[in-house]
């Protein structure tokens, strides 16, 4: 003890009593610990302890107390103390309990610097979520040949998923999925620069397969962390109801008929974007009867899962329009938000879940 | 995330445990990465229990795939479930790793 404090390890203050030791708290804010006696002039140091957390909240007190006065102890436990010492003093366990309880202070000072930094990081992810959800459109080109609709419903962390719906030039229409791998901040900027890249080739090019070769090899280009884009790019002409698309290694698109019944349309085989340097995707097309309804969606969809572990499933998917074919595009897609977090009910959701509705209209 | 390994004819074979996703990829890249560090040409990871990967643990296969062909050797995969095979051909990862039905398979495999 007495060689701890000529090292300089611990300086000490005195006070003669409660009041007096809460003008010295005051005074010096730089104090860490206290050590008082019971039984004091003007103050107690039971009516101390109530009193110091007012004055300075993070300090820890140590309570002297006679031997085997356990009243007063209980009473000063729960007012706060964090240990007591007995009288008469032990000067070796005084040094034992005054090491221990510096020693949780400064633990406890590192849990609150991190809970203040986790705090900080917290509030920049939820303003990144927003930024990402932000840049999806929520209004939709409208057409007297096709609507459109699509909406994500974003899992807690920021990442994942977007889509994107553009005019292209001769009134032909640009539709987009993508779910980036893996969440969080690296996830989300690079689902940002993917859908630069898919907007800027989309405007270059009618031919959605050319469209993801580009994007594909811009996304290879400075990618160290193997990040990759699962991605279905459609565009549809209305003047001959003709969706050509392609696909990255994406969920297959389901086509609703008018009658209810609906068909997943073929893989072509492509692999997810920024995996194979060169690759060439493939351009697949449809002709889309009047009434016929296109679902793209991603994994989050068919993936969610309910708290028995199990997963919702193209079947469910498309089950939902079995005998209901669509009439217009914001009822599907309230459909399968429904149906999905229906099953899910209280598993947590743990991907993004997104869908994008399109409709040939009847006339 | 527990994987168990063992050498067989030259091969490291790493038996997979049951779920891969973002809240354990780190844990299994980081396993895998003390695994492969060695310098073992060949790698084999059999999917026997595996029962759901995300594509964040699609991500670490791919790191991982990409690093043993850095160090001249192959990563094969085996023993898919029907979900698991179905996660790899849609986003056409069967297309860049080897998909083998069993072990056995695999290791043969290795000696083309």
């Amino acid at each position: 003890m007495r060689r701890n404090i000529r090292r300089g390890q611990y300086s000490f203050v005195f006070a003669r009593n409660g009041i007096e030791a809460l003008e010295v708290l005051a005074d010096d804010p730089s104090i860490d610990m206290v050590l008082s006696d019971i039984n004091m002039p003007r103050m107690d140091g039971l009516t101390l302890l109530e009193q110091i957390p007012s004055v300075s909240p993070d300090i820890r007190c140590v309570i002297v107390s006679a031997y085997g006065d356990m009243k007063n102890i209980r009473v000063a436990m729960n007012r706060g103390a964090f240990d007591f010492v007995t009288k008469p003093i032990d000067f070796e366990d005084l040094t034992v309990t005054i090491d221990r309880t510096m020693k949780h202070l400064e633990e406890w000072r590192e849990a609150l610097a991190s809970r203040d930094k986790l705090v900080v990081i917290q509030n920049e992810l939820d303003v990144a979520s927003k930024m990402q959800s932000s840049i999806l459109p929520t209004v939709f080109p409208r057409s007297p040949h096709y609507q459109v609709s699509a909406r994500m419903q974003a899992a807690r962390n920021v990442g994942g998923d977007f889509y994107d719906v553009m005019n292209l030039a001769g009134s032909a229409l640009g539709l987009a999925i993508a779910d980036v791998s893996d969440k969080g901040v690296p996830a989300a900027l690079f689902m940002m620069s993917c859908r630069t890249l898919l907007k800027g080739s989309a405007i270059g090019t009618g031919d959605p397969g050319l469209v993801l070769n580009e994007v594909n090899d811009l996304l290879q280009e400075s990618n160290d962390a193997a990040m990759f884009v699962t991605a279905l790019y459609a565009v549809y002409d209305p003047s001959t109801g003709i969706l050509t698309y392609a696909n990255g290694g994406h969920n297959t698109p389901l086509v609703v008929h008018p009658d209810g019944t609906s068909e997943v349309l073929a893989l072509t085989g492509g692999v997810a974007l920024a995996v194979v340097p060169g690759y060439q995707y493939e351009t697949a097309s449809i002709t889309l009867a009047p009434g016929d309804t296109v679902i793209l969606y991603t994994d989050g969809v068919t993936e969610a899962m309910n708290e028995r572990a199990e997963e919702f499933g193209m079947e469910r998917l498309i089950a939902l329009f079995e005998g209901q074919p669509p009439t217009d595009t914001e009822e599907p897609l309230d459909a399968v938000f429904e149906a999905v977090n229906e099953f899910a009910g209280e598993a947590p959701q743990s991907d993004d879940i997104t869908c994008l509705v399109f409709r040939r209209s009847e006339h | 995330m527990d994987i168990s390994s063992e050498i067989r004819e030259h091969v490291l074979v790493a038996n997979i445990g049951e779920r891969i996703d973002g809240s354990n990829a780190l844990d299994f890249q980081n396993a895998l990465s003390a695994l492969i560090d060695d310098g073992k040409r060949d790698v084999i990871l059999d999917f026997e229990n595996l029962k759901y990967i995300s594509s964040a643990g699609l991500r670490v296969i791919l790191m991982t795939a990409k690093s043993v062909q850095r160090q001249g050797g192959r990563l094969m995969v085996c023993s898919l479930s029907e979900s698991v095979r179905e996660v790899f051909k849609i986003s056409g990862f069967d297309r860049i790793i080897p998909v083998e039905d069993s072990q056995e398979d695999a290791i043969a495999a290795t000696k083309s």
